[in-house]
């Protein structure tokens, strides 16, 4: 009985202590904002007249906001660039990896129209040229038509180019390389030159070691 | 009990109809496939090209009727809003391209014709039904597919058309 009397006493204290904690909480809470509250007015009354430096306040803020918008633009691309990175070295790992590029030089004698590709007899690429595109060729421009995955041994690769030749006639001419494929990616790269002594264009295909 | 095969048939048939419609897939707000076909005038023409232009895109075969009468209505409304914008591209999908060929300059369209070299398009493109008239907006999004044509139909291309161009 005097157990429980004491329990019952020690509850009646502890929620005594946390009535009073309360109550006298608020009482220091309540001057701390209203202390601040008469202090506010004071610089708000100077600052009345400085309201056309607020009007231009704004645009700082959408600066800003517009810098955060091109950071994240550039984050993404960035991360964009890391995934494009990332999938290629997934796809096309560099012990089996085989690129194929196409350049071509002066074009006089040659318009290019198709490149098609096969690495051991078996077609592997078929890409038509726009017009855009073949001048973007003959600006300088390096494509890259074909990147796959072979295995290492010796390999045969067979390009095919259609277009237009000498006095706009059709033309097609086939290059071919047999090429040893080690560890590590393997740089192949179609050129397509003129060969002015003979007025004819020549295609080659260069094994970048 | 037949009255119960009755039921469960009609249920069969409404599930196959609404299975049937959710299989049709549709382009409509994806970004339009890219591809590069040979023209008849031998140009070759990529459609992600024309970017910034709307683009009506007409996938048409010799043997179906509905393409026959729908050429000539997209030759005209080529003529009269090419200066405003818009391309044009109709797309061959026949086999035998030779004939192809001889039905389009049979038709005299004035407009890019191109022969459909690539397996993938048809699949790209979901074409399912022949005439499939497509129209792409100038950032590259399909916003309207019709499949089939009748006569009339090119009033609601003309709708379509205007509000592309507007934009």
């Amino acid at each position: 009985m005097t157990l429980r009397g004491g329990i019952l006493a020690l509850a009646l204290v502890d929620c005594a202590a946390t009535f009073a904690g309360t109550a006298a909480q608020p009482a220091p809470a309540v001057p701390a904002p209203a202390a601040p509250a008469p202090a506010e007015p004071a610089p708000v009354a100077p600052a009345a007249p400085a309201t056309p430096p607020e009007a231009e306040t704004p645009p700082a803020d959408f600066k800003t906001l517009d810098q955060e918008v091109q950071g994240m633009k550039k984050d993404v691309i960035e991360l964009n660039k890391d995934l494009f990175v990332l999938q290629e070295e997934l796809l096309f790992p560099a012990n089996t990896q085989v690129a194929v590029y196409v350049s071509m030089d002066v074009g006089t004698f040659f318009a290019l129209d198709s490149v098609t590709l096969k690495i051991d007899n078996k077609e592997v690429k078929n890409y038509l040229y726009t017009a855009r595109e073949a001048e973007a060729l003959l600006k300088g421009g390096v494509q890259e038509i074909y990147l796959g995955n072979l295995k290492v041994g010796k390999h045969e690769l067979v390009a095919f180019f259609t277009g237009k030749g000498p006095m706009e006639r059709d033309y097609k001419r086939g290059a071919t390389l047999v090429f040893a494929k080690s560890v590590g990616a393997k740089y192949l790269e179609l050129q397509i030159t003129d060969r002015v002594t003979k007025h004819q264009p020549e295609f080659k295909i260069k094994d970048w070691e | 009990m037949r009255s119960i095969h009755l039921v469960w048939g009609l249920v069969l048939c409404a599930w196959a109809g609404v299975a049937g419609a959710a299989a049709a897939p549709n382009l409509v707000g994806k970004d339009a496939p890219d591809f590069v076909l040979k023209s008849l005038d031998g140009r070759n023409l990529r459609l992600s090209e024309f970017r910034g232009q709307v683009v009506l895109l007409n996938f048409w075969a010799r043997w179906s009727s509905d393409s026959r009468e729908e050429l000539p209505a997209l030759d005209r409304i080529n003529t009269t809003y090419q200066r405003a914008g818009l391309v044009v591209l109709g797309v061959a999908v026949d086999e035998d391209q030779r004939r192809a060929r001889d039905f389009a300059d049979a038709m005299k369209v004035r407009y890019p014709v191109l022969l459909n070299t690539s397996p993938d398009i048809g699949r790209d493109y979901l074409l399912q039904k022949m005439p499939v008239t497509i129209l792409v907006d100038r950032a590259g999004v399909v916003r309207y597919s019709n499949v089939g044509f009748k006569r009339g139909d090119e009033r609601a291309y003309l709708d379509q058309i205007r509000e592309l161009l507007r934009e």
